[in-house]
C-alpha cells in the first residue's frame, strides 16, 4: 500500500519493510491528513517535520491547508469550519486562543480530548516528555484538548555596544527592573538620540507583554476560575509604574512595535523586550551592525514571578477512528524531541519536549547560538497566557489605550490602574 | 412609433419575452446584492457570534448599543472628519493639477505620469514606505520639520497629528486620480466654445475658468465628489498598516471599527448593525450630493 509521492521517492518500500513493526502497518491503510498552521515564516519548519513525520510513518500524508496569517484569522477559519463542517484534522492553535477555540468546539463535539490517548501511551511517557507546567498549557477548564507544540516567552534584547558606553557590563544583564531602569537611564544619558528602553506595550501586537510585566513581579491577570480580575493589587501597580518610568527615566517614545524593531537594529535603543521566536527576524534587521545580545525577562518576584508563554498547541479535530487514530501519531511526533530540534533550529522558540534539550537533539546547538539560549533559561518559569474569554482581544485594545496615557503621563499609575481594572471587568461581562 | 394598445396580444407577448430578458439580470441582483443585504439587516437584529450555536434575536439593541458605544462615536468622528479634510482638498486639489497639466504640450505625459503613480502603486506597500519616512528617528520627515522651526513632531504617534497624516496620504492617492477624471473632462470641451467665449469678452483665463471651463466640467466634477467620498469614508487599509487606530484611538475610523467587531471580536450582530448604518450614511451622502449637483450640473 504505496502512495503514488512514495514510489516516486522511492523511499516508501524500503522504510515500510524496514522500520514498520508489521502489525501497524497490516492494520493502517494509507490516510491523507489534513493539516492548518498559522505564520506562513512557520513553513519553514512545518514542512520538514512533516517530512520527517512521513519518513517515519509512511501510511500516513501530511496535507497541508494554505497557510494562514496569524492566530486571530486561523481561529476564525476554524469557527467558519465548524460551522460548514470543513474543520482540518490538525491545527495549531495561539495559547491565547485556544480555551476559546476549544470551548466553542468542544459544545459542538468538534473536538478530542488528548487526556487518554496520552494515558494509553504508558504510566510514564508523558512525565518523560514534558513538564507539567508545559502541558498545563495545553489545558482548558481541566480537559488536555492541546498538545503544546511552540513556546516562547519574552525575553530582552539589547546593545552591547551601547551598554558599554553608559558604563555597564554587556556580560551582566541586570536581573532586577530597577536594574533595567538605571541601566536605561545610564544610556540615555550617554546616547541622547537613543532611547535607553523600550517597553513597547502601547503598539504590541497583543497584551502578552504587558502580562509579562504583571506576572515577574508574583501578580496574576486573573483568579484560578478565570472569572475576577486580580491584578489591581501591588503587583499590578508595580507593573504600571515601571511602564510610567521608562518613558520618564529611560527616554522611551511612544513609537509602533515596528518602527521600535527598525530603531533598535540600527542602535537607536539600548534594550528591547519581544519574542524569542523573532530572534532570527531581529538578528537579520541587525545585520553586523552591532553584536546582538539577548537575556532572560528579568523577574522581580523569585518566588511567584513568570512569563506569560506565547505559541500553540496541536489540536485533533478529525471526526473518524483512523484519521483520529494517524492525527495522534502526528500530534505525538510533532511535540516528540526530533520535530521540537527542528522548530527550535528554525525559531528561536523553546522546546516543548523535555528530551528536546538533551545532547543528541539539541544540546550542541544552544552552545553555538547563546543568543538562543535565554529563552531556554527561563523554561521553568512558563505560566499559562491568561485568557478573558470570547472578548480578549477588545480587552487588549482598551488596555492598551489606557497603558498609552499612562505611560503619556495623562493618567497617574494608580488612576490608570483603576480604570484598566474596571473597564477588563465590564469587557469580561459584556456581551 | 405609436404605443401599442395596452392589453393586446401583442403587447403582452413583448412583455413577456421582456420579463424573461430582463430575469437573469434581476436574478443576479437578487441573489449577489439583494439577498446578501437582507441577511446582513437580519445579523444585525441577532446577538450572534462567529461559531456559536445559539442565536437570539435582540431587536434594535445592537443599535442602541452602538450609539452609546464611546468607541463607535470617537470612530464616527474621525471618519467625518477625515472625509471632511480629504473630500475637498482631494476634489479642487485633482481639478487644480489638471488645469496645470492640461496647458503643458510637450511635458504633460510625463507630470500624467507622476501623479498617477500613487494610484497603480499598492497602498499597503506604499504604506511600509511611509511608515520609513514618518519614522521619528530614521525617517526624513521629523528631522526637516524640526529644521523649519516646526520643534519635533512625530507625525504618525502623536495623537493631535496621526488622524491628519492619514488624511494626507489618502489625499496623496486620490489627487492623480481625479487629475486622470477632470482630464478627461477638460479634454472633451470643445475648442470653439473658448473662441466663442473670447468673442463675447471673456479676456482673462479666470472668465474663461467660470464661464466655460467650470460649467462644462460639471458631470466630471459630480462623479469625482462622489467616487471620492466614498473612498475618503471607507479608509482602511493605511489605518491597518501604518497606525492599527492609535495612539489613542485617534485614527480609528468606521470601517476599521468594524472590522475589529467583525473579524477580531467576532461579534457579527453588532458588526452587522454597524455596517447597516455605514451603509445608510454612504447611500445617504451620494443620494443628497446626486441630488443637490443634479441640479446645477449641465449635460452636454
Amino acid at each position: 500500500m504505496l502512495t503514488r509521492k512514495q514510489l516516486l521517492t522511492g523511499t516508501g518500500a524500503a522504510t515500510l519493510a524496514a522500520t514498520l513493526p508489521a502489525e501497524r502497518a497490516a492494520a493502517q491503510a494509507p490516510v491523507t491528513l489534513d493539516v492548518v498552521h498559522a505564520y506562513p515564516s512557520f513553513a519553514r519548519f512545518f514542512a520538514p517535520i512533516a517530512e520527517e513525520f512521513t519518513k517515519a510513518n509512511p501510511t500516513i500524508r501530511i496535507a497541508f491547508r494554505q497557510i494562514i496569517p496569524n492566530y486571530d484569522e486561523l481561529h476564525q477559519a476554524l469557527l467558519r469550519g465548524a460551522l460548514t463542517n470543513q474543520l482540518p484534522d490538525v491545527t495549531f492553535s495561539g495559547f491565547n486562543r485556544l480555551p476559546e477555540l476549544a470551548r466553542t468546539l468542544a459544545a459542538r463535539n468538534q473536538i478530542i480530548d488528548l487526556g487518554p490517548l496520552i494515558a494509553a501511551e504508558g504510566a510514564t511517557w508523558a512525565s518523560e516528555n514534558f513538564s507539567p507546567r508545559m502541558l498545563a498549557l495545553g489545558k482548558v477548564d481541566g480537559t488536555q484538548f492541546g498538545m503544546p507544540f511552540n513556546a516562547s516567552s519574552p525575553i530582552a534584547y539589547y546593545n552591547p555596544e551601547l551598554v558599554a558606553r553608559a558604563g555597564g557590563d554587556p556580560d551582566a544583564f541586570p536581573d532586577s527592573w530597577d536594574g533595567v531602569i538605571a541601566l536605561g537611564a545610564r544610556i540615555k544619558r550617554a546616547a541622547p538620540n537613543a532611547m535607553g528602553v523600550s517597553y513597547y506595550i502601547n503598539s504590541f501586537d497583543s497584551d502578552w507583554l504587558f502580562q509579562a510585566l504583571v506576572q515577574q513581579g508574583g501578580g496574576r491577570m486573573l483568579s484560578a476560575d478565570g472569572k475576577t480580575v486580580t491584578f489591581g493589587d501591588a503587583a499590578g501597580l508595580a507593573a504600571v509604574r515601571l511602564a510610567r518610568r521608562f518613558v520618564t527615566e529611560c527616554g522611551m517614545e511612544l513609537i509602533g512595535a515596528d518602527q521600535n524593531r527598525q530603531q533598535f537594529a540600527t542602535g537607536g535603543i539600548g534594550i528591547i523586550f519581544d519574542s524569542p521566536a523573532r530572534l532570527s527576524v531581529i538578528t537579520g534587521l541587525v545585520g553586523g551592525r552591532f553584536p546582538l545580545r539577548t537575556s532572560p525577562f528579568p523577574i522581580t518576584d523569585k518566588q511567584n514571578g513568570g512569563v506569560p508563554t506565547g505559541g500553540n498547541a496541536a489540536v485533533i479535530m478529525a471526526r473518524d477512528e483512523a484519521k483520529r487514530r494517524a492525527a495522534w501519531e502526528y500530534v505525538k511526533f510533532s511535540a516528540g524531541p526530533l520535530a521540537q530540534k527542528i522548530a527550535v533550529e528554525m525559531t528561536g522558540y523553546l522546546p516543548t519536549n523535555l528530551r528536546a534539550a538533551g545532547p543528541e537533539f539539541l544540546g550542541s546547538y544552544y552552545q553555538q547560538n547563546p543568543n538562543a539560549r535565554s529563552a531556554a533559561l527561563q523554561a521553568d518559569r512558563s505560566l499559562p497566557w491568561e485568557d478573558y474569554g470570547a472578548n480578549g482581544p477588545r480587552i487588549h485594545r482598551a488596555q492598551q489605550e489606557i497603558l498609552t496615557s499612562i505611560m503619556r503621563g495623562d493618567l497617574t499609575p494608580e488612576a490608570g490602574l483603576a480604570r484598566l481594572v474596571e473597564q477588563t471587568t465590564a469587557l469580561m461581562r459584556a456581551a | 412609433m405609436s404605443p401599442r394598445a395596452p392589453g393586446s396580444p401583442q403587447a403582452r407577448t413583448e412583455a413577456r419575452w421582456g420579463a424573461i430578458f430582463a430575469a437573469p439580470a434581476l436574478l443576479l441582483i437578487v441573489v449577489i446584492l439583494l439577498a446578501p443585504l437582507a441577511v446582513l439587516v437580519a445579523l444585525s437584529a441577532t446577538d450572534y457570534r462567529l461559531g456559536a450555536i445559539a442565536v437570539r434575536m435582540i431587536g434594535l439593541d445592537n443599535y442602541a448599543a452602538m450609539f452609546a458605544d464611546p468607541v463607535f462615536q470617537r470612530s464616527l468622528r474621525n471618519t467625518f472628519l477625515y472625509v471632511a479634510f480629504v473630500l475637498p482638498v482631494a476634489v479642487f486639489g485633482g481639478l487644480g493639477v489638471a488645469l496645470l497639466v492640461h496647458a503643458r504640450i510637450r511635458t504633460r505625459t510625463i507630470y500624467e505620469v507622476i501623479y498617477f503613480l500613487p494610484v497603480t502603486s499598492t497602498l499597503v506597500a506604499m504604506a511600509t514606505v511611509w511608515q520609513f519616512m514618518l519614522h521619528p528617528t530614521l525617517g526624513p520627515v521629523t528631522p526637516l520639520l524640526a529644521d523649519l522651526g516646526f520643534g519635533r513632531i512625530d507625525l504618525l504617534n502623536d495623537p493631535d497629528f496621526a488622524l491628519g497624516t492619514l488624511a494626507l496620504i489618502g489625499i496623496w492617492q486620490l489627487i492623480g486620480f481625479n487629475m486622470v477624471l477632470f482630464l478627461a473632462g477638460l479634454s472633451a470641451i470643445p475648442r470653439e466654445l473658448y473662441e466663442a467665449a473670447a468673442l463675447d469678452g471673456a479676456r482673462y483665463g479666470a472668465d474663461r475658468f467660470l464661464r466655460v471651463t467650470w460649467p462644462l466640467l460639471g458631470p466630471t466634477t459630480m462623479f469625482v465628489t462622489v467616487t471620492s467620498t466614498v473612498t475618503a469614508f471607507k479608509v482602511f487599509d493605511t489605518v491597518v498598516v501604518l497606525t492599527r487606530g492609535g495612539p489613542l484611538g485617534s485614527t480609528e475610523t468606521l470601517l476599521y471599527i468594524l472590522y475589529l467587531e467583525g473579524f477580531q471580536y467576532f461579534r457579527m450582530g453588532y458588526a452587522a448593525a454597524m455596517t447597516v448604518v455605514l451603509l445608510v450614511f454612504l447611500a445617504g451622502l451620494s443620494i443628497l450630493q446626486a441630488r443637490v449637483l443634479e441640479r446645477k450640473v449641465h449635460y452636454a
